[in-house]
This record gives C-alpha cells, sequence and structure tokens, in this order.
C-alpha cells in the first residue's frame, strides 16, 4: 500500500503552478489521486491536489494567483462514485474521495475541447512572441492534439485588431480564448476592475473599461493581466522585440518601500522582462508599473559610467580612469580636513543603495573622515518614524509583515497614498477591504482608496494640512474619555506612569473633537465615528506615510499613534500595529545601517562607550563619542564656511532637498562635492566628482523594505561603470587612509551582523536558503521576526508620551491664502531620475497643480491653465487641473520634474525633534501665468 | 531676533524654540531641552547656541536658557 503523502509547505515546489490558491483549514482530509494517496487541508481542489503529487491535470483558465473558475473545461476529472466529469479546479477534496485524472473517456473530452480552442486561434506559432512559453501551446501537447477538423473557414476572431496603446505590453484580441485570467487578475489581484468580459457568447470578448485602449483605460499597467495570460494575448513588447528569456536571477525592486521580489529573465546580459516572484514574502507575486516595467533607465543613454572629475564647477567635466578620480577625490577631502580639520567634511547615504553599500559610507566617513558627520535621505522622509517608535516602542520600525494586513478589522490610513506610492501592498489592502474589513483614511485629499471599486472608506476626516496632531489628539480623547481604553494590555504592557501622565492629558477637554473642530476642518462627530470604529472594531491597524511625517510636529504624530496603538491594545499580534509606509526601496535599511550622525548600526547611540568600543575594537579606529551634523547643519555650516566638503551617494539633494536656492548656494560654497549617481543629476551641477553608480540591475547586497524584510539584491547583469559602488567608497577610505579591504558584499554582510545585535543571524547564505528574512535575526529568532513586541516592547514597557498639538509656524494669509501640499503619483518616483528615463512618462509628462473648482474660479483659472505659485520662499509654475479630490483651500502638486521646482517654493520649515522638511504645508497663492519658467 | 545673525545662528535659534515649545513633557522642559541636544546636536552647534545665549538673549525663550545651564 501506498505510504499517504502528508501536505507539508516545505516539501512542495511553490514556484510551479499548482492551479488553484491554497486552502488554510487546519483539518486534513485525504484523497486518491490515480491511486496515490495525498493529505491536504479541507477546501483544497482536487487540482492542486493533484499537483502536489506530480499529477498535473489540464488546465487554462486556472492559475494559482486566482479563484477558480472553471470556465475553460480542460480539467475535467472522474471522481469514483459520483456521476460526470467535474472540473478539478472547482471541485474541493473530501475525506476518501477517490479521482482519476487521466481516462480514455477524459482524453476525449480534452481533446474536443482543445479542438475547438484551436479551431479560433492563429496557427502561428513559430512566429508568435509567446513560442515556447504559451500554456495554449503546452496544452495541445499535453491532451495530445494532432489535427482540427474544424478548419479556418467558420467564424472566428481571427481578424480582430491589436491594441498596442499601452508603451509596455500589447492586447492581441485575435490570440484570446476568453479565459478571463486577465479579468480575475486585475480584479482580485490588483483591485482596479479595468477589464471585463464585454459581449455575450461567441462574441464575448476582453474589453478594457468600456471597449477603450489600454492606454485610455482605467488600467494601471501593473502587469497582471499579461502575468496571467497563459497566450500570447497579453504581451511585453520587449519579448515581442527580444525574444523568449533564456535565462533568470532572482532580485529585489529599487523603487518604493514595499520592496517586492522579481526574477530577472535574460538574454544573454539583456533584461527582457522583470517577473513578479510568487514567493516573494512582500508581493507574492504581484507588482506595480514601476517594477515590472519601468527598469530601462538602466540602460538610458544619460547613464554616465566613467568617473569625471573638473577643478571648479565652471569647468567642463574630465573623464578620468577610477584611479585618477578617487585620488583627486582623496586629496581634496584630505586638504579640506588638514585646513579645517575633521568636522569640515562628511557624507550622505542613500535609500536607494543596499545595505552593504549604506554602511561602508557610513563607515568611511565615521573610520577615515573622522567625524560622525553622516546622515542621509530619510532625513527628509521618516526620520520622525525613527524618532517616535523609539521614544514609545523602543525601536525604530513598523511592526507587522504586510501579510498581516489580512487579519485587520479595521485600517486607519494616515498621511499615506498607497495605491500610488505602495502600490502592491494598496492592492493587499484593497484585497482585504473588499473581504470586509472597514477604512478610515485621515488625508486632506480623497485618495483613491477613499473611493475606488467595491472599496468605500467609512470614515473620510479630510482635516486641513498641519493638523495632524490635533485629529490624533481628538481621536485617543473620545477613546480616553467614552470608556474604550484596553486598561488589561495597558496595565500589563505599558509604564503605567506614562500612561496616567498621557490619560490625563488627553482627557483635557482642550482635546475634544468638538475643542479642535474648527482647526482641524474635521466634523466632531465624524471624528467621534471614527475613534469608536478603531478602537472596538477588534483588530485596528494604523498605516502612514510622509503625510504624517513631513510635518513641524511629524515625530510628535508619529508618539500620537503609539499612543493611540498601545492605548487600545492594538500592537504585539497579527492584524495590528502601527506601520510606516516607507518612500524608497531602503529606507528602512539605510537607517538601520548607521546612517544617522547620532547613532552606530542597529540605532546605538554614539555616546554609548560599550557599543563605541564594540565598534573600535572591530574597525581597528578611535570613535568619536558626539552626534555629527543632520544634512540641514552641513548647508548651514557650508553657508558659514566651516563645512567645505562631502560625499552625496545616490541623493539628488540639490532636488529633493526643501528650499532648493539655499542647498544650492550650500554647495556652492563648498571646496568638494562628490556625487556618486547614476546620471548627471541637478545636485552634480555643483561637483566635483563625480563617481558612476550601479543601477539595481548591477548591485550584488541587500535590501530592507518596510517590513524589515532583508532581501537579497543579486548581479543581473555586470556593471557598467566596472566596479561595485561599495568597491568605489572602501577606494576613497584608502585613499585617505583607511583601508576597507572588503572582498565581497556578503563579507560586508557578515561584519554587520557581527556588529549588530538584530542582525546577528543575518547572512547571504541564509537569505539564499529562506528568500528573505524580518529583522531581529539572531539566536532568539533564527528566522526572522514577522510582528515586533509580541510579548513585551523592545524598550521593556510601551512609554505613553503626551503630545500636545503645536501648529506649524506656516500658516495661510492674505498674502497667501491656500496651503499647498505634495505627494506622489503611480507612475513616477520621487524626484523622477529613474522613472523620467523611461516611457511612464506618457502617463506623466509634467507636474501640474490640483487645485479646488472654487479657488479656481475665484482666480478665473480654467482647468489646464498656466499659473504661477507663490510662496514666501519662492515662485514656480506650472498647469492647473481642476480636482474634487482636495478641498477648498488646499492645493497639491507632484516633485516629479526638476523644471516644476516644486521645492523652490517649499520652506525651511522642519519637524522639532529630527528637521525633517515640512514639505506638506506651505501656504501659497495662485494665479494666472502666461507660460512656463524658459 | 538680531538682523546681524547669519543663516546658520537663525535656524540655531529656531531649531532650539521650536524644540522648547514642543517636548513632550512639559514639566521639566530644559531638562528636556538639554537633553536633546546632548543627544543630537554638535558640540559645536551647542557652543554656538550658547553664544547667541550671550549676545542676542532675547531670540531664545527662557527654557532655552536654563537648558544651556545644564548642557
Amino acid at each position: 500500500m501506498n505510504m499517504v503523502q502528508q501536505f507539508d509547505p516545505a516539501q512542495i515546489d511553490l514556484s510551479g503552478d499548482l492551479g488553484t490558491p491554497g486552502a488554510t483549514s487546519n483539518v486534513m482530509v485525504t484523497v486518491q489521486i490515480d491511486g496515490m494517496p495525498v493529505s491536504v487541508p479541507e477546501g483544497t481542489s482536487v487540482m492542486r491536489a493533484a499537483a502536489m503529487v506530480g499529477a498535473n491535470i489540464p488546465k487554462l483558465c486556472a492559475t494559482d494567483s486566482l479563484n477558480a473558475f472553471g470556465s475553460c473545461r480542460l480539467c475535467l476529472v472522474e471522481i469514483e462514485g459520483r456521476p460526470g466529469t467535474p472540473a478539478s479546479c472547482t471541485t474541493p477534496c473530501h475525506e476518501g474521495m477517490s479521482v482519476h485524472t487521466q481516462t480514455q473517456r477524459l482524453d476525449k473530452l480534452r481533446k474536443g475541447v482543445m479542438e475547438l480552442y484551436i479551431s479560433d486561434h492563429p496557427l502561428d506559432c513559430l512566429t508568435c512572441p509567446a513560442n515556447g512559453d504559451c500554456e495554449l501551446q503546452d496544452m495541445a501537447g499535453a491532451v495530445g492534439l494532432r489535427d482540427v477538423r474544424y478548419g479556418m473557414a467558420g467564424e472566428n476572431h481571427l481578424d480582430r485588431g491589436k491594441d498596442e496603446s499601452n508603451p509596455y505590453f500589447t492586447f492581441d484580441s485575435s490570440k484570446c480564448i476568453v479565459c478571463s485570467r486577465c479579468v480575475r487578475a486585475c480584479s482580485e489581484v490588483q483591485g482596479t476592475f479595468a477589464l471585463t468580459i464585454a459581449g455575450r457568447g461567441f462574441g464575448s470578448q476582453v474589453s478594457p473599461s468600456e471597449q477603450q485602449p489600454f492606454l485610455d483605460s482605467e488600467c494601471v499597467s501593473c502587469g497582471a493581466c499579461v502575468q496571467a495570460c497563459p497566450t500570447a494575448t497579453l504581451q511585453e513588447k520587449s519579448v515581442i522585440n527580444l525574444g523568449v528569456p533564456s535565462r533568470k536571477v532572482k532580485t529585489t525592486c529599487a523603487y518604493c518601500g514595499v520592496g517586492c521580489s522579481f526574477t530577472a529573465e535574460l538574454r544573454g546580459d539583456e533584461v527582457v522582462r522583470m517577473v513578479p516572484d510568487k514567493q516573494g514574502g512582500a508581493n507574492e507575486g504581484h507588482s506595480c508599473v514601476k517594477g515590472r516595467f519601468a527598469w530601462g533607465y538602466a540602460q538610458h543613454q544619460d547613464r554616465v559610467t566613467t568617473p569625471m572629475i573638473r577643478d571648479s564647477v565652471e569647468d567642463e567635466w574630465r573623464p578620468v580612469a577610477w584611479d585618477e578620480a578617487i585620488a583627486f577625490a582623496a586629496d581634496r577631502l584630505n586638504a579640506i580636513k588638514a585646513t579645517h580639520g575633521v568636522d569640515a567634511i562628511g557624507g550622505i547615504t542613500s535609500s536607494r543603495c543596499t545595505n552593504e553599500e549604506v554602511y561602508v559610507v557610513q563607515k568611511m566617513v565615521r573610520a577615515a573622515f573622522g567625524t560622525n558627520n553622516v546622515d542621509t535621505c530619510a532625513r527628509v522622509c521618516h526620520s520622525p518614524t525613527g524618532y517616535g517608535l523609539k521614544q514609545t516602542f523602543g525601536t525604530s520600525a513598523g511592526t507587522q509583515d504586510f501579510a498581516s494586513v489580512e487579519h485587520t478589522d479595521v485600517m486607519m490610513v494616515i498621511g499615506a497614498n498607497p495605491t500610488d506610492a505602495h502600490p502592491v501592498f494598496g492592492s493587499r489592502m484593497k484585497r482585504r477591504l473588499r473581504a470586509g474589513a472597514d477604512l478610515i483614511v485621515i488625508d486632506p485629499r480623497s485618495i483613491d482608496l477613499v473611493r475606488s471599486p467595491h472599496i468605500h472608506a467609512e470614515h473620510h476626516l479630510p482635516l486641513m494640512p498641519g493638523t495632524n496632531v490635533a485629529v490624533l489628539n481628538a481621536i485617543s480623547h473620545v477613546v480616553a474619555t467614552e470608556g474604550l481604553i484596553d486598561e488589561a494590555f495597558v496595565a500589563e504592557r505599558c509604564d503605567m506612569t506614562s500612561f496616567k501622565a498621557w490619560e490625563a492629558f488627553i482627557r483635557l477637554p482642550e482635546n475634544s473633537p468638538e475643542a479642535l473642530a474648527e482647526i482641524t476642518g474635521v466634523a466632531s462627530e465624524a471624528l467621534r465615528a471614527a475613534a469608536r470604529a478603531y478602537a472596538t472594531a477588534g483588530n485596528g491597524a494604523i498605516y502612514y506615510g510622509l503625510g504624517v511625517t513631513e510635518h513641524s510636529q511629524g515625530s510628535t504624530m508619529v508618539m500620537a499613534m503609539a499612543n493611540l496603538a498601545m492605548a487600545t491594545g492594538n500592537i504585539g499580534r497579527v492584524g495590528v500595529g502601527v506601520n510606516p509606509l516607507r518612500g524608497q526601496n531602503n529606507v528602512q535599511g539605510a537607517c538601520d545601517m548607521g546612517s544617522f550622525p547620532h547613532e552606530f548600526v542597529g540605532y546605538r547611540h554614539v555616546s554609548d562607550d560599550t557599543v563605541r568600543e564594540q565598534f573600535s575594537a572591530i574597525w581597528g579606529v578611535n570613535l568619536r563619542d558626539d552626534p555629527g551634523m543632520r544634512i540641514p547643519n552641513m548647508l548651514d555650516s557650508a553657508l558659514s564656511g566651516s563645512f567645505r566638503g562631502i560625499y552625496i551617494q545616490g541623493e539628488d539633494i540639490a532636488q529633493s532637498d526643501p528650499s532648493t536656492q539655499h542647498v544650492a548656494d550650500a554647495l556652492t560654497a563648498m571646496d568638494c562635492v562628490i556625487v556618486q549617481d547614476l546620471f548627471l543629476n541637478e545636485t552634480a551641477k555643483f561637483a566635483h566628482v563625480f563617481l558612476p553608480g550601479t543601477s539595481f540591475l548591477e548591485k550584488d547586497g541587500t535590501f530592507t523594505n518596510a517590513e524589515r524584510r532583508i532581501n537579497r539584491v543579486r548581479p543581473v547583469m555586470t556593471s557598467r561603470t566596472g566596479r561595485s559602488e561599495w568597491e568605489a567608497t572602501c577606494a576613497l577610505s584608502e585613499g585617505m587612509g583607511y583601508p576597507m579591504p572588503y572582498e565581497s558584499a556578503a563579507e560586508i554582510m557578515d561584519e554587520i551582523a557581527e556588529l549588530t545585535p538584530t542582525f546577528a543571524g543575518v547572512s547571504f547564505d541564509l537569505l539564499d536558503r529562506l528568500g528573505s528574512v524580518q529583522w531581529p535575526c539572531n539566536d532568539q529568532a533564527p528566522t526572522g521576526t514577522p510582528i515586533m513586541h509580541k510579548d513585551r516592547f523592545v524598550r521593556g514597557e510601551g512609554q505613553f508620551v503626551t503630545t500636545p498639538y503645536v501648529p506649524t509656524d506656516e500658516r495661510s494669509t492674505r498674502k497667501f491664502p491656500l496651503l499647498l501640499t505634495t505627494g506622489r503619483i503611480l507612475s513616477q518616483y520621487n524626484v523622477g531620475a529613474q522613472t523620467r528615463r523611461t516611457e511612464n512618462v506618457v502617463w506623466h509628462a509634467e507636474d501640474v497643480l490640483d487645485i479646488h473648482e472654487a479657488d479656481a474660479e475665484a482666480r478665473g483659472l480654467k482647468d489646464g491653465d498656466w499659473v504661477e505659485i507663490a510662496s514666501r520662499a519662492g515662485q514656480t509654475r506650472m498647469r492647473a487641473r481642476i480636482s474634487d479630490d482636495i478641498p477648498a483651500g488646499v492645493v497639491y502638486t507632484t516633485f516629479h520634474h526638476p523644471i516644476s521646482g516644486t521645492n523652490v517654493i517649499t520652506t525651511d520649515n522642519s519637524d522639532w525633534a529630527t528637521n525633517c522638511p515640512e514639505y506638506k504645508v506651505t501656504a501659497v497663492e495662485i494665479r494666472p501665468s502666461s507660460g512656463q519658467v524658459a | 531676533m538680531s538682523t546681524a545673525m547669519d543663516y546658520q545662528e537663525r535656524h540655531l535659534v529656531k531649531m532650539a524654540n521650536q524644540i522648547a515649545g514642543n517636548v513632550p513633557v512639559r514639566a521639566d522642559v530644559p531638562q528636556q531641552i538639554s537633553q536633546h541636544m546632548r543627544q543630537f546636536w554638535t558640540p559645536v552647534m551647542q557652543k554656538s547656541l550658547r553664544q547667541i545665549a550671550a549676545e542676542t538673549p532675547d531670540s531664545l525663550c527662557l527654557d532655552v536658557h536654563t537648558a544651556l545651564q545644564n548642557l
């Protein structure tokens, strides 16, 4: 007798397509598949059970990323004791069931079905771009189809046209078998519902929106439909142009903080396509338009691949060999050190670079430069997260994994627009919302989540920019005064002294929704309803973005959210938590890697003697115990003449940082500006040394995403610059007298692990074995930690912090009556250095200013008019778009195009604790303008 | 605030006063300011602020002055 094969996820090859999604039941049932016993969770389909024992049943409409549909009729099986031939994809396994997947009757039925499909399909396999990668072709072979009796003369769909409107993929309806996989992927996986089946019967066809071209439809080009298509109906243009890939490399996307895993598919050294990895912990097979398609910038003609130097920014760049560039940079920095002291130089690390690349830069600054003047671009995005979560929970990190949201009963989304800025997680949120979770959106704008297909935010609190803390205090006031505090959780897990102080503060009448309504613009009853929903729904989870942090009270707001989560017991288990949606791919990692001027790797203060001695011992150098300067302080010091040299890794501060003129003046004042980047960015205009960087396709290392997931970044192609970025940094360090003789990125990670308790178990070997791990990863958690603060907070007891609302200095006035806030759009990414060099510009060729109809009318503006935007910091121009997504009194724009000069008008206000710029509140006036700045 | 201050000095004053206005526990604001500065400000920045406090005392709030005595 055969042994029963138990369901064991570790033993199943999940990279293959098992046909239908897995079941989650703890109850196991045993069935016989062609005589082979297999034990699976109750609810598992016959198709999946069969695939698990290697009996792959022919299929076309089924794929394991989508719910079973049962339309293609190819996966028929026979079940003993049951009449007919049911579809195996829609038939669940039952105890004792005996299934036959291969019989003469089934063979005949399947051949008949395939014959019908093929009779209406172009017989152009040899010239088809999917030749060799086509499930229809595979299934024709699998069922043994040898001839088609019906000929091609009858009615068919072969003359249907091809939609080539999308820049990245084509839609060839003549090849469509109407399996609905694309339609279901768009709805189930992506949640956009842009596709449908139009018509009936033989006239049925896939239709984007109301039979529009893809480009004009609601399609967001995530690629889920292309991924799902079993034929060449939806096909990447890169595959059509280059051919079917011949080799694969697993790696990690370099756009947002979701950190999606991809398989790069290549021909030789040329990327043909990026396919989202089904086993990727962050994305589970999904992608967005940027990660899936917008990787062409890596080969863009603007890439600079040769080091360049110049004596003065007035001179032309002079391409030189690496050694000469490094020697030039080292001599300049050493000369500044000798003349002006070690604190006259510093460095900035990049969240677009790997953990290993960041680590060596901060090590070079501390050990070779001899200063703690190192900062990172997280200064301008999530530095308040670091401060606020460390004060309250004890460490700077989101509390959950992304999968946690599947157990959330109510989501509170604050100052984030996940469907644009973190689209793959946004899709995951939408799935949970469609399944019944409630939604609270706290945002001045009516973001996509507020109302989109099958989703409606029960609570949208459209607060005035700058009043986040007041709104959160009011929510906590309702919780505290209506008996909604989780007393047991607070007593067991939190510091009671701080709780009592906070409770006394939050109960003050001045924090009531009614008292704050005029300031916040949020109706008190709406706020009370949202507070009750969050506190009583069961699992309440907070997700937030830069709309929280980029304020003068960004850090206070982070602590206010942490207070609320602790007070309601929404921390320390699946489905809850406080979760920053990190802007760039490696913001978490760059912060983890000791990029802040007051902290070593792992968030340990430089004044801690024990920690510093540990680093000194391994690094072989004495280290400073005083904090270094933050970016704005370095720039200020440059203007006063005391700071004169800077190494800038992969960041364009002349475009991304606030008050552009101030940044430009500071950079101009320096004797040595070294820029390491892919392109000659805006900052490079002020540089003396340009060190060419590597794209993510050339990097070897790790990224850490917003859920603390450390993922491998593998070199897909050889470096176009001739060396890795960390090698360039090490060469510069050696030129300054401090060699860092690493042989590989893996060796750098080994040193990180040796010095960092939360990374102690991390190695490239471990990551290659497990795919990814979430820190802390050490002896206590050898495979990582998906949920933090489960039994105790990192700091021991959770610390409540009182959070008085202090209005920003930036207020609307008669001269500047509107409040400008900024954000991202789906197709573009931050300053656009990458996405502007891809076909994504078709969706967003320029930044525009969204303005409410009433504000536009008051200024005589029509949709599409040029407008001048003036603030007390500066002025710029762009086109206006009348929008009802924003309330009157507020205007909104993106900052993806340097010509827009959005940061010319943002002010020098910043978060009180971290100096994170207040991008989200700028008082402006809008006037009609004749046109764009020359 | 003195018009003689340069950008860096004006920024330091703004930062210090902003910290004073925002530190969470209002019971001992100077103590929290000095703790914050020790943790995040360079010695040069602290020294500069002391100098500003001496030269243009009106630019800084009372809590900052008290905090500087604790640094």
